[in-house]
């Protein structure tokens, strides 16, 4: 009996150590296998019309908002596309959840382990560089050619956004709405003071004053409402730079992510002295260094503490009956707001921020098998009658027509099937509907009615005198993709301490605060884009 | 012969083993094999075996970077603060709650000073961001109350450390001081009944029996903890800081967080990793060295 229960323990740990060294080595050779997966690919791209039911990989953002039930990955719409898409094409479409805050870290690690989907999108222009230059990405020109004509006669010039090197490493979304940021003025503030509604810079200035010393909005008055955020600072600041030729733009200012910041350009400085003035005289939130999601921000706006208050384009009217400017007028008797144009430049025009029409970047890593079946996908999804149901579901159940416009109508049915649907649209960024004014009055059919013409208005206003940005050289950079994390931490850095700074000692820390954005990356960079900028005028 | 025999007869012992020793050469052991990735060009795509090796050349980029030595710096000064202040702090209220009479009254506040260490970081962030906010939290409402100004607890960089550092200490103070209660229960009660006998306060007995009497668990702990100082949490340094801060809040594992998974530079988090490593090593082996040599006791 003894000797059996010792047999039995040495079999146990023979197994175990069998076991172990398995999992080591298959491990081992996952890692080095991408190589061999890579060339694979390519020899089997062609390899469309094999009958064997195949699996394609596709990321989806997961923002946790799934109604209950469901899973980014498991939803009705997730059926829908298996059951259009999939089936007919012997394919099972498998989503992967990607946290839309964690997006960069996951899929790095997704892409250093070789375990990333097929089909993998994301709207940091850093990453893609890195990735394309590393040789991680999937050539997809091939492969449109043979099977994305509609997606390619859909997307248009905003392919040529995905073109590096000459290859085509990304298919890049298209983005029909360009606006980037818009301002809102408390009109009821302004009459009570009798001022008339801001229209340039100085006259914002004392209304934000007068905001101030009136206390208009009680104790916890904030004149302007700020926050650490793109949406609050680049609006002020283009509108203080004084250059404006594609040569400034390519040499003094640098991409970060896909915003243009204009460091080097005449007027950055004065547009910093600006805000340290307007911080300095109280007439931002102190704290606004903390607020970097915009949440404080947001809220004093809704509760009638902000005077001014600048955010997304759209965002201030959307949600319909929860829309900010609602739960202003609900938290807030007598509340009510302006679209206003608050900043001007030294020619008096209203420079600012455009989108480029390019919506996010879509790719197939370059270990992945399914590049056909990937832009197949991509090429059903260009279909007019798809497009359609990805984005508005069916007449009567997700959405009415109004005025000849499907509007959807906030039911839960339409919760169920659309509450993701911009994240699983890939290929397009808001929905086209011919030309500008007809994508207007659409977007007005979703704001209540009241503020319709606000609305309008408020859009109109974010096209006038806008730039679109970045502007892009040939060839992704190397330095902006491997700084790009860095430079955003140092930009910041150099705007909270020169807008903190007492007045006195502003020069001397904007010095302070860029020499070292330049030490640490700037300078690299700065040098790069001179040697690209020099190559491409040839 | 009486050695295997010993094993043969206790096998069941041994067998157990195998697990925790399995957990530790798959997760712990096989992964050093990673640490190559620090001294190679690494491209993900090609993975570890394939890259191109550099030599030091990964070493001699971050030893030219201004940003790692403020992450160094701030790592000890941080850590540094953390051993002066966050040691010393559990012990003191280990002897206090060990002074309480009323069971019923102890029980509970142990309970209450325990709760800290299970809230996520994440969730302290908000509700320090709520309370030691400039204008609106609640902490400089009432200073302001009674005349005294705001207090930049969260902008100004000698204020931040002052609240990094008592955050931590609340965090960590009751879980802190379990062990060393454990330690005074085990004090021989005759003593403490001896000293009263021979007329000693409270006070004296504390000094001359309880402190004493947990000497060798302080030892321990502290060598555990300077061979820590190189080795920072990221949670609290990267919650609690913010930009305004940054010069004091960025920290090696803020750093590497930075640097390797956002900016996908792994070669570079990887050796910083390393010297990280390396570094601890060094203050674990002399803390012990010099607890040896002076008091006699050490963990190895």
């Amino acid at each position: 009996m003894k000797a059996l229960k010792r047999v039995g323990s040495v079999a146990f740990a023979v197994m175990l150590c069998i076991a172990l060294l398995v999992g080591c080595s298959s491990n081992s050779s996952t890692g080095t296998g991408s190589n061999t997966a890579g060339s694979a690919a390519k020899n089997e791209k062609n390899d469309s019309g094999s009958k064997e039911r195949v699996t394609l990989k596709v990321e989806v953002f997961d923002r946790g908002n799934s109604p209950e039930g469901m899973t980014v990955t498991n939803n009705l719409m997730t059926k829908y596309v298996q059951e259009n898409f999939g089936d007919p094409n012997n394919i099972d479409v498998e989503f992967v959840a990607v946290p839309r805050s964690e997006e960069i870290n996951n899929l790095n690690v997704l892409m250093a382990a070789g375990t990333a989907p097929d089909i993998i999108f994301t709207y940091n222009e850093g990453a893609v560089y890195s990735w394309a230059q590393q040789g991680g990405l999937m050539d997809l020109g091939p492969a449109i050619e043979e099977h994305g004509p509609q997606l390619k006669e859909y997307l248009a010039d905003s392919l040529q956004y995905g073109i590096f090197d000459g290859m085509q490493y990304a298919v890049v979304a298209r983005r029909v709405n360009l606006q980037k940021y818009s301002s809102l003025i408390r009109k009821d503030w302004l009459d009570a003071l009798s001022l008339p509604i801001p229209t340039t810079t100085e006259e914002t200035y004392e209304a934000l004053k007068a905001f101030k010393q009136n206390n208009m909005g009680g104790e916890r008055t904030i004149p302007f409402g700020f926050a650490l955020a793109p949406d609050s600072y680049e609006p002020v600041i283009w509108s203080f730079i004084k250059e404006q030729s594609d040569e400034a733009r390519y040499l003094r200012s640098v991409t970060i992510g896909s915003r243009e910041y204009p460091i080097l350009m005449d007027g950055h400085k004065d547009a910093l002295q600006f805000l340290n003035k307007l911080y300095n005289e109280g007439l931002l939130d102190p704290d606004f260094a903390l607020d970097k999601d915009k949440k404080k921000k947001d809220e004093h706006f809704v509760n009638g503490y902000t005077g001014l208050y600048s955010f997304d384009s759209g965002q201030a009217f959307g949600n319909g009956e929860s829309s900010a400017v609602m739960t202003l007028e609900s938290n807030v008797s007598g509340a009510e707001v302006a679209p206003v144009l608050p900043w001007t430049d030294f020619e008096g025009k209203n420079r600012q921020p455009a989108y480029n029409p390019s919506g996010m970047y879509i790719m197939v890593p370059s270990f992945s098998k399914r590049t056909a079946e990937a832009i197949k996908y991509l090429n059903w999804m260009a279909q007019d009658e798809v497009i359609q149901y990805m984005a508005f579901g069916e007449e009567g159940v997700h959405h009415n027509l109004v005025d000849g416009y499907p509007v959807r109508n906030s039911s839960e049915e339409d919760q169920k099937l659309l509450y993701n649907t911009g994240d699983m649209l890939i290929i397009t960024n808001g929905i086209d509907f011919g030309s500008a004014e007809n994508n207007n009055e659409y977007m007005a059919l979703s704001v209540v009615e009241k503020h319709r013409e606000l609305a309008i208005q408020s859009r109109s206003f974010a096209d006038k005198d806008a730039v679109q940005q970045p502007i892009s050289f040939d060839k992704p950079l190397d330095s902006e993709a491997k700084y790009s994390v860095v430079m955003l931490e140092k930009y910041e850095e150099l705007l909270v301490k020169s807008i903190m700074s007492k007045p006195e000692e502003f020069d001397k820390v904007y010095e302070v605060t860029l020499k070292d954005f330049m030490d640490t990356a700037g300078t690299e960079v700065f040098e790069e884009r001179k040697v690209a900028y020099e190559a491409m005028q040839q | 012969m009486i050695r295997k025999s010993y094993v043969i007869k206790h096998w069941q012992l041994y067998a157990m083993l195998i697990l925790p020793l399995a957990y530790f050469i798959v997760f712990k052991y096989f992964p050093i094999y990673g640490v190559t990735i620090a001294f190679k060009d690494f491209n993900v795509f090609k993975g570890i075996t394939a890259s191109e090796w550099v030599g030091l050349d990964v070493f001699r980029d971050i030893f030219s970077q201004k940003s790692f030595y403020v992450a160094l710096r701030n790592t000890f000064m941080l850590n540094g603060l953390d051993l002066l202040f966050g040691f010393p702090a559990p012990i003191i209220l280990a002897i206090c709650l060990n002074e309480l009479r009323l069971k019923a009254f102890k029980k509970l506040s142990q309970t209450l000073l325990y709760l800290p260490h299970f809230i996520s970081w994440v969730i302290i962030g908000g509700i320090v961001y709520q309370v030691f906010a400039t204008n609106y939290g609640i902490v400089n409402l009432l200073l302001e109350k009674i005349g005294l100004g705001p207090f930049p607890f969260l902008s100004d960089k000698l204020y931040w450390l002052a609240t990094y550092t008592s955050v931590g200490i609340w965090q960590s103070v009751g879980w802190g001081s379990i062990i060393y209660l454990a330690a005074i229960t085990g004090i021989n009660k005759e003593l403490y009944e001896a000293a009263e006998v021979d007329g000693a306060s409270r006070l004296r007995k504390i000094w001359h029996i309880t402190l004493p009497g947990i000497r060798t668990t302080i030892i321990v702990l502290l060598i555990l903890k300077i061979g820590d100082m190189v080795d920072i949490g990221f949670d609290r340094p990267y919650i609690i800081g913010n930009v305004m801060v940054r010069e004091y809040s960025d920290v090696l594992s803020t750093y590497i967080y930075r640097i390797g998974l956002q900016s996908g530079q792994f070669s570079i988090a990887t050796a910083v990793g390393l010297f990280q490593a390396v570094v601890g090593l060094v203050f674990i082996l002399s803390a012990n060295y010099i607890s040896k040599k002076t008091t006699d006791e050490g963990i190895i």
